[in-house]
């Protein structure tokens, strides 16, 4: 607990604490060792009944099948393209609107924070099939730009949380100083503020991305053309085509899948206790 | 002041222009000129797929106005697919299906009637039967292209030594006979992926005269009678009674039995003749097998729930798509799907061709044969039929194959269940 | 131009210029979806070409009333909420009580415990159908080295393991969030009470209780919330680790709705289940709110 405490903890307490510590890393950190090994192993390896978690003879072939399959490498550009463009969207919006959510005290504001309560209550199912509806006499449905819409739409929420606390903790005289200047607000926004929102805006840029990245069920519903389809999508359809699973592209393609969020992951785990809860801690 | 506005002006531009940069050229062409048209396929098998693609690539050389792009789909999750698709106005030119699948798109008004399309010649070459599965009020919507029927597969050498001779008929009592023979130790006489049992269970329902169904499109009525539960009666006694049935094969899926078949843990195994198919590419060298001959109850019938083809009403080139579907029904290209898939042409032409070409070896004189007790079964007509399938038969049947109710419990639920599926 | 003489007319008309490019999406993608979802629920909106939906009242809910299936999956969708909720909320706070004594490693084991976030749900569901393979998974693999079973189990098979097997899984993955979020708050809890009790004698259990438990009440119950809320909203982790299987033993409310949308078209439907669970988790956020906050009080 605190150090105070830690200071009169027993020997035996200790070991204890390190046993539990280590039992939840095993069980937090074994599914991924799993995966990847099994992502390492040939497919003879792969059928043996008694399974190892290292692979006897590190082989690549699964990585090397799961690339020459077509629709896959075809979905991580879709992937890619849609994710990009989600955070890009998303920065760009989300930026004026968190400053002024930040900065003043309008009626917007309330009005604003039930919109991100509501928009988690409710379950996405009512909200696809109107979705669906109103998208396609836009054309947008079945397209990439109506996905990166959607998405703009539903990042928000999480991304106006996060970055309203950053814009909060700029200081306040800075931007009142470039005013006396004659400054117009924008002005104020793009030149004051924005530099020292740099962390902020890089780790919502890496959150939209994530779950850009990771999204499954808007995907599923709007994009039904295959040359369309998001990694998850097609990893997904992977598992099911009639039973006959080829488990070792599958793993590979889906530590593939992983490494994205992971890397962007390791990038932000340090803010994630401190920065990513001061909007939450404001309430 | 000025500059917000403009500020603002070009971050909305930005959005709008993401919003429309995109391609969203789905139904290209719309000249009279050229056309394109997707064809969704669900081969999966690679002999099949390959085929598939051959005959799109021989049409897209013969016919330069009208193109087929091949586009990959999945069995799995055509049916949500195609809701999407409909509703979304964004459905293939040309979609593949299972007859029994389709019925709710017919109903629902989203497939084209292809009667003035189709020519002579294929009409003529599909039995009447067939055509009944894909017809409703003398409208035809779609071509049915290969037949699945459910065969037993054998390991030779185990009935060899068992003493078991094949003859011309295989009765189920022959069936529960031979699998309590070759029942010993760890080993089991059958091997049986019942994982979805309900396509199973009706299909073969038939051999017994089962019905299930009675009358058509939402006043159907259930009719669960001792002929219908004759199928899952024997299953049970012989997976608990003789113990000739491994009771963990039932939870598996049928690909999934093949490694125990191959290796020797079951005798025989019981699944859709496309599994040959698997067998022929999996199994290791020297692996002897064979197909036995029909299953017969009171007949060997069977329900005929063939693929299909068939072309949506809002595409706007119906009439090129339908004659790529005629050009896909011709013997030769019929024969060449079907021997890739291990599947019963639906026209005699195509049988003959794959007769020819095979010798009739590897069980292919027994598949093809089977192909001529297969006729249209009531459940085919019924609309509400996959949701009842779904929410009713599956997990119903699940449990009672898991030995947790009796036969009683699972004739009632199957009943019961209609009437809250379809009110 | 202090904050305190800028006159609040201004600052609405300059915060609505800097709502504006939001507003279009939001209005249109959401909000506007909102409603017109809950209003679909009172009509018959279904697949097909040229049909026409009518308003039909409650007739959608009527329908509901008797259908077993959908109350079945609405009691599968508790379970699954409520036990994946508290026994992520226990496991949580147990490693970020760990992660915030002076253990040493516990920067690598921070960093070690954020991967199931980091992970697309797809991938998660992928690689627990590997772990929990009957035949070649690992964890049938220990279950049977330690003699704790004879046969392999297939769990997510199985019509007794599979919601078990499904709810460990949703606690895997909402364990990181849930502990970073308390980590964070045990973090902003004053050193002098713990200090100050200390010299009282108190026990590191009554400090647990008396300090700790206290003092975090209010991000308990917002990550407890949330987690509640995405809980029972969840949908792709199941729909690729069983799809509802086997025979609707782990079938979420939502992929009740889903199939109902999806499979057999009947939009209008699928919206009304909608509709009822929205009802049914704002009532439940209310009570748990309201007692949360009254004993706080």
């Amino acid at each position: 607990m605190s150090e105070a405490s830690g200071m009169r903890t027993r020997p035996v307490a200790r070991v204890l604490q390190y046993a539990a510590v280590l039992g939840y890393l095993v069980f937090l950190a074994f599914p991924l060792l799993w995966l990847i090994s099994s992502s390492l192993k040939s497919p003879r390896e792969f059928a043996a009944i008694t399974p190892t978690l290292l692979p006897k003879n590190v082989d690549f072939s699964n990585y090397t099948n799961a690339l020459e399959e077509q629709g896959l490498v075809r979905s991580l550009g879709n992937s890619l393209q849609i994710s990009i463009l989600t955070t890009i969207l998303v920065l760009i919006v989300a930026l004026p609107v968190s400053y002024a959510l930040a900065r003043f005290r309008s009626r917007l504001r309330p009005i604003t924070n039930g919109w991100i309560l509501v928009s988690q209550v409710f379950p996405v199912i009512l909200i696809v099939i109107p979705l669906f509806m109103i998208l396609r006499p836009l054309h947008l449905t079945n397209t990439i730009p109506g996905v990166v819409l959607v998405y703009l739409v539903w990042s928000l929420p999480f991304a106006l949380w996060m970055l309203q606390g950053y814009v909060a903790a700029v200081p306040r005289e800075l931007e009142e100083a470039a005013a006396v200047d004659g400054a117009s607000r924008i002005r104020t926004i793009v030149a004051i503020v924005m530099p020292l929102l740099r962390p902020g805006l890089i780790a919502t840029a890496m959150f939209t991305f994530i779950s850009a990245w990771n999204e499954f069920f808007f995907a599923l519903v709007l994009l039904q053309d295959p040359e369309l389809k998001t990694l998850p999508l097609v990893l997904a359809r992977f598992v099911g085509a009639e039973g006959q699973v080829q488990f070792g592209p599958l793993a590979a393609a889906s530590v593939l899948a992983t490494v994205p969020s992971l890397v962007f992951f390791a990038f932000l785990q340090r803010r994630l206790t401190s920065g990513l809860l001061s909007g939450a801690v404001k309430g | 002041m000025r500059k917000v506005v403009t500020a603002l002006l070009a971050a909305s531009a930005l959005v709008t222009l993401a919003a429309c940069g995109g391609n969203s050229d789905s139904g290209s062409g719309g000249s009279t000129e050229k056309v394109t048209l997707k064809f969704q396929s669900l081969a999966f098998q690679k002999t099949t797929v390959a085929a598939t693609k051959k005959i799109v690539a021989d049409w897209n050389a013969a016919n330069p106005n009208i193109q087929v792009e091949y586009v990959q789909g999945s069995w799995d999750s055509v049916h949500d697919q195609l809701v999407t698709q409909f509703q979304g106005g964004t459905a293939p030119d040309i979609i593949h299906d299972e007859s029994a699948d389709i019925t709710g798109f017919i109903n629902q008004g989203y497939l084209a009637d292809l009667s003035p399309y189709l020519s002579q010649a294929t009409k003529d070459a599909v039995p009447q039967g067939v055509w009944d599965t894909v017809s409703s009020d003398g409208k035809v919507y779609a071509a049915p292209t290969l037949l699945q029927s459910y065969v037993v597969f054998a390991n030779s050498a185990a009935l060899k030594q068992a003493g078991i001779s094949t003859s011309k008929e295989l009765t189920w009592d022959d069936l529960a006979a031979n699998a309590k023979k070759l029942t010993a130790g760890s080993k089991y006489g059958l091997g049986w992926g019942l994982k979805s049992p309900t396509a199973t269970v009706l299909n073969l329902g038939m051999n017994f005269d089962g019905k299930f169904f009675d009358g058509t499109g939402r006043d159907a009525k259930a009719v669960i009678g001792d002929a219908e539960l004759e199928v899952p009666k024997r299953i049970h006694a012989m997976a608990y009674t003789d113990k000739s049935i491994d009771p963990t094969s039932l939870t598996q899926s049928g690909s999934d039995v093949l490694p125990g078949f191959y290796a020797g843990k079951y005798a025989m195994v019981v699944g859709g003749n496309y599994a040959a198919q698997q067998i022929v590419a999996e199994a290791p060298k020297g692996f002897q097998w064979e197909v036995l001959p029909p299953l017969k109850g009171t007949s060997a019938k069977q329900a005929a729930n063939p693929q299909t083809l068939s072309v949506p009403e809002e595409s706007k080139n119906v009439k090129q798509a339908a004659q790529f579907i005629d050009y896909f029904m011709k013997a030769e290209n019929l024969a060449a799907v079907g021997q890739g898939d291990w599947l019963i042409p639906t026209t005699q032409a195509a049988r003959d061709a794959i007769l020819t070409t095979t010798g009739g070896k590897d069980g292919w004189q027994q598949t093809l044969a089977s192909g001529a007790e297969l006729t249209k079964a009531p459940f085919q007509s019924v609309e509400n039929y996959p949701k009842w399938k779904d929410q009713i038969a599956t997990p119903a049947l699940q449990e009672y194959l898991a030995n947790k109710t009796d036969l009683s419990a699972l004739g009632k639920k199957l009943n019961d269940g209609w009437g809250q599926v379809n009110s | 131009m202090s904050q305190a003489t800028v006159a609040r007319p201004k600052q609405n008309r300059e915060a609505i210029f800097l709502f504006l490019p939001a507003l279009l999406p939001v209005l249109l993608l959401s909000v506007y979806p909102l409603i017109r979802g809950i209003a679909l629920g009172f009509t018959n909106a279904r697949a097909g070409l040229r049909v026409d939906t009518d308003f039909i009242g409650f007739g959608n809910f009527g329908k509901l009333l008797h259908n077993e299936l959908f109350w079945d999956s609405f009691r599968i969708g508790v379970i699954w909420t409520l036990s994946v909720t508290i026994l992520q909320f226990v496991a949580a706070l147990g490693l970020a009580l760990l992660l915030n004594t002076d253990l040493k490693f516990r920067g690598v084991a921070r960093t070690l415990a954020l991967i199931p976030w980091a992970m697309p749900p797809v991938v998660v569901a992928i690689m627990w159908r590997l772990l929990l393979h009957p035949t070649n998974g690992p964890v049938n693999k220990v279950l049977q080295d330690l003699h704790l079973t004879d046969h392999p189990i297939n769990f997510l098979g199985d019509f007794s393991t599979a919601l078990p097997a499904v709810i460990v899984v949703g606690i895997w993955v909402g364990m990181p969030m849930t502990t970073v979020t308390l980590l964070a708050g045990l973090q902003g809890i004053d050193r002098s009470l713990y200090e100050a009790a200390a010299v009282d004698g108190a026990s590191a259990w009554r400090q647990f209780w008396y300090i700790t438990l206290p003092q975090l009440k209010t991000v308990i119950v917002a990550i407890t919330s949330l987690d509640l809320i995405w809980n029972f909203n969840s949908f792709g982790l199941v729909y690729v680790l069983t799809a509802g299987g086997p025979g609707g033993k782990t079938m979420l409310p939502m992929l009740f709705a889903y199939n109902e949308a999806f499979r057999y078209g009947n939009f209008g439907m699928a919206a009304a289940m909608g509709d009822v669970m929205v009802v049914v988790i704002i009532v439940f956020l209310a009570f748990y709110l309201r007692n949360r906050l009254r004993s706080q009080a």
